[in-house]
């Protein structure tokens, strides 16, 4: 791994290190079955950002239904503040799905920004592997949290099971999970191709 | 053993590994080595997350979003120069009280660099303020929200350490205005030595400013009277401002287009979901630390070490700026709160001061060199090297580590509102 060393240098063309052009991104070093699986993301991304959009929507109207039949009416939906409360339940945890495909979970990176690109990489796919395994964890965790309320078979708003609006946790760890899985997978197969463009250097 | 437990967890929060995944996994990882099943910490996540209080976090930081996407920050930043501009120094003290308002709403730090950051550098520059001085400005004064009402870290703090939301938000208002009068005697200082040209005070202009911001200037009274005139809860005060931003910006104002609301309410709800999945994990953790009497052994150790307050208070602050350097906010206040309470609570000092205390050194301690978070936010914002950020924030870092002492020495700045 001796090219780590030159690519600080002036030598080594910064860009392609830093910013792979879209069009490399096809190249058959990233498998297929990767961009398979981005492409089945993009579309549970578009259903997430659907149901956000309702649910907070739902959200806001029901929260101001219940101020205005509790100061007005001096009445109130029996089932609107459970609702409301699960509602921030679900809008939370697509938000932190989404929070994981955008890259936008809250972290503290401080060292890896003075590695070089390959290190920064190389902390990337640890990272990624080390939140893939714990969201699968925590989704193993949340099943046996669903089974454990279904067998008690509690129930919220006097009749839904509340293991229906419980269901979120084990989906959204699940999620989290395949998509810190497909990050690890591109950080990879990143590491992968800047070693083979820094070998063909090497030999040019 | 626990040693390496701490340096592992440390060295992969340093390398950038998301915080909840890391709190998340030393609780696992506790639960199964004292053989508790590991839905424990889904049942405290569920729980947490549908606590009545957090209702409030995805609507106000709805708003939030909503007012930084729109004419907000401009009409602001046009009205307090009209108001203020005449000062000395008249520009920065603008810079400080619209980071303030700013990160009061969003309840995101980083996004107040980033969003005013771009407005008010490059005005400050032209205003012919030095450099150095403009940037440690708006590092260190993304955080300064923290401490008002209806910023997130405060709702968190009171959920966490279970105090009055209401209580807390007027205890914020006194130690955020002494922050804000030490930089700005500090701004003013600088810009009458290095004669920095001022505007002329001119009513029409604060007239026109003011109208424009007619929809916009009730916002306060709606969050803050309401609550206080006991008329809302606070979720409630939530929801109406969520409600009356959106009809403002989008019916009235016309800044924000019905299309853009998908995104607005995508980009904010990611925040909240960063912070709430990170709000789970921590209190499986601390619940876990709870019941192994963690804080019991802490306190034991305290009391055999120190005995007055005073000098409790000053590790306090040590400890707490190392925390809020190194950790962030927010897992700071989910992880350290829960463990600190109890023992501030055996020193006599009361949990609301210790809120702002918590508040106060976590928005510092953000600003401080080496790792501060707000350094690095605002070198990728600026495009200037971290190192020169660390030089350009250290005098506004002193100023406010006076007003931390203010704050902490004498309760009364936190207490007397409430009375």
């Amino acid at each position: 791994m001796n090219p780590v060393r030159n690519s600080s240098g002036a030598s080594n063309p910064a860009r392609i290190i830093l910013e792979p052009d879209p069009a490399a991104e096809q190249q058959p070093i990233i498998s297929n079955g990767v961009n398979r699986w981005e492409r089945a993301d993009e579309v549970i991304d578009r259903v997430e950002q659907t149901s956000l959009v309702i649910l907070l929507s739902v959200m806001i109207l029901f929260a101001l239904l219940q101020i205005v039949l509790r100061n007005v009416f001096s009445t109130g939906l029996a089932w609107g503040d459970p609702l409301v409360r699960n509602l921030v339940l679900w809008v939370g945890f697509i938000g932190a799905a989404l929070a994981t495909r955008e890259g936008k979970h809250i972290n503290i990176d401080v060292f890896s920004r003075w590695l070089p690109s390959l290190g920064k990489n190389f902390v990337e796919v640890i990272n990624h592997l080390f939140s893939f395994f714990i969201c699968c964890l925590l989704c193993l965790a949340a099943l046996k949290f669903i089974k454990n309320e279904a067998q008690m078979g509690n129930v919220i708003f006097s009749r839904i099971p509340a293991w229906v609006p419980q269901i979120i946790l084990p989906i959204t760890f699940g999620l989290m999970a395949f998509r810190f899985g497909l990050r690890s997978l591109k950080s990879f197969f990143m590491i992968v191709k800047i070693g083979s463009i820094r070998n063909q250097e090497g030999k040019t | 053993m626990t040693l390496l437990l701490i340096i592992a967890v440390l060295l992969l929060i340093l390398f950038g590994a998301p915080i909840f995944a890391v709190i998340g996994g030393l609780a696992l990882f506790l639960l199964f080595s004292s053989e508790i099943d590991s839905s424990a910490m889904i049942i405290e996540m569920y729980r947490i997350a549908t606590t009545p209080i957090l209702v409030a976090i995805p609507l106000f930081t709805f708003a939030g979003y909503l007012l930084s996407e729109s004419g907000a920050p401009k009409r602001l930043i046009r009205l307090s120069d009209a108001i203020l501009g005449w000062l000395p120094g008249g520009l920065s003290i603008i810079a400080l009280f619209t980071c303030a308002i700013f990160t009061a709403l969003t309840g995101a730090t980083g996004l107040t660099i980033i969003a005013l950051g771009g407005i008010l550098f490059p005005a400050m520059l032209q205003g012919r303020y030095p450099e150095r001085f403009s940037l440690g400005l708006l590092t260190t004064s993304g955080t300064l929200g923290l401490l008002f009402p209806p910023s997130l870290p405060l709702i968190i703090y009171a959920i966490v350490a279970k105090v009055g939301i209401d209580q807390l938000f007027l205890a914020g208002i006194l130690p955020g205005v002494l922050l804000i009068i030490l930089l700005s005697a500090f701004n003013i200082q600088k810009a009458t030595f290095s004669e920095i040209p001022r505007t002329k005070f001119n009513v029409s202009e604060v007239f026109k400013a003011m109208s424009e911001m007619i929809w916009e200037l009730p916002l306060p009274i709606v969050v803050l009277g309401g609550i206080y005139s006991g008329y809302f809860v606070v979720s409630e005060a939530a929801a109406i401002t969520a409600a009356y931003v959106l009809l403002i910006e989008v019916v009235i104002y016309r800044d924000i287009k019905w299309q853009e609301l998908p995104r607005i309410m995508r980009k904010s709800m990611v925040l909240v979901g960063g912070v709430l999945i990170i709000l789970g994990a921590a209190l499986g953790l601390t619940n876990y630390l709870i019941d192994e009497e963690v804080p019991m052994r802490m306190l034991d150790f305290f009391k055999s070490h120190i005995t007055s307050p005073f000098v409790f208070l000053v590790v306090l602050n040590f400890f707490l700026l190392a925390v809020g350097c190194i950790m962030g906010i927010f897992s700071a206040l989910t992880v350290v709160v829960p463990l600190i309470t109890p023992i501030a609570h055996a020193y006599g000092i009361h949990p609301i001061h210790l809120g702002i205390i918590f508040l106060t050194n976590l928005e510092i301690g953000a600003s401080i060199p080496p790792l501060g978070i707000n350094l690095f936010i605002s070198s990728i914002r600026f495009e200037k090297p971290v190192l020169r950020l660390y030089l350009a924030s250290l005098p506004f870092i002193a100023i406010l580590l006076v007003g931390l002492a203010i704050i902490t020495y004498i309760p009364w700045l936190s207490l007397a509102l409430l009375k």
